[in-house]
């Protein structure tokens, strides 16, 4: 179980650190095809910047703010997220993820609506990699309290 | 001036090596802390010198933004363990 750390030192640079890990995991999620960096990518960095939370002030905070049973909907509706793009233009009458058709109902070019597909389905990715992360983070850090009542 | 920085870079390996002595045959963890975090600083100058050297500068600085984060998170979840595992007085 990860308590909460005594040193101000860790406690104040987290809180001055995770603003700036937030904003440049939505950097590298928007910017990810143009620059290195995309959905996967960004949905790591954001799930450090929670197990930079959880460890300077200790587990429990953060798993009011995001519990197991939050981060398991949040990474299913990721996939929801990517899925259904794909489906969505299925049913427009494309291939699957072919987002060129997605023109129609977002009424713009089909330049602009791939683009904006791209970002749509990345978005989905960054979603669920990011649950997942952290639910596979926090069942780490707290395995000894599941397992108390056998040592 | 691209042969400036790729000795510059050659220096930083010869380096990381030195540090990557430190990580092998440390007397303790702590020893060993301090010198993967050094080894991971060198690093991300050696992505930012490669990324002069190949002139995309712009790319390998996110790179090794990531780089700097993962380090300084790594190093802090490794004192963590460290502390609570109570090998070493610290």
């Amino acid at each position: 179980m990860i308590r909460e750390s005594q040193d101000v030192i860790v406690k104040t640079l987290a809180r001055l650190l995770v603003p700036f890990i937030v904003i440049y995991a939505l950097y590298v999620v928007m910017h990810g095809h143009h620059s290195p960096g995309g959905g996967f990518q960004g949905g790591v960095i954001l799930a450090a910047s929670f197990v930079l939370l959880a460890i300077s002030h200790g587990l429990d905070k953060i798993r009011q703010r995001l519990s197991e049973k939050t981060a398991g909907i949040l990474s299913s509706l990721g996939v929801f997220i990517y899925a259904g793009i794909g489906l969505l233009c299925l049913l427009l009458g494309g291939k699957y993820l072919d987002y060129g058709k997605l023109s129609k109902l977002l009424s713009v070019e089909p330049a602009q609506a791939r683009s904006l597909g791209i970002l749509g389905v990345e978005i989905g990715v960054a979603l669920a990699v990011m649950a997942v992360m952290c639910l596979i983070v926090f069942t780490i850090f707290s395995f000894d309290e599941d397992s108390g009542g056998d040592e | 001036m691209n042969i400036f920085f790729l000795i510059i870079g050659m220096g930083m390996c010869a380096l990381v090596l030195l540090c990557l002595y430190r990580v092998t045959f440390g007397p303790n963890v702590l020893n060993r802390a301090a010198g993967l975090s050094a080894v991971g600083t060198k690093t991300l100058i050696i992505l930012l010198l490669m990324g002069v050297i190949y002139d995309r500068v712009e790319m390998f600085v996110d790179i090794s933004m990531v780089y700097a984060l993962l380090n300084f998170l790594g190093t802090l979840v490794l004192a963590k363990y460290i502390k609570q595992s109570g090998e070493v007085e610290c």
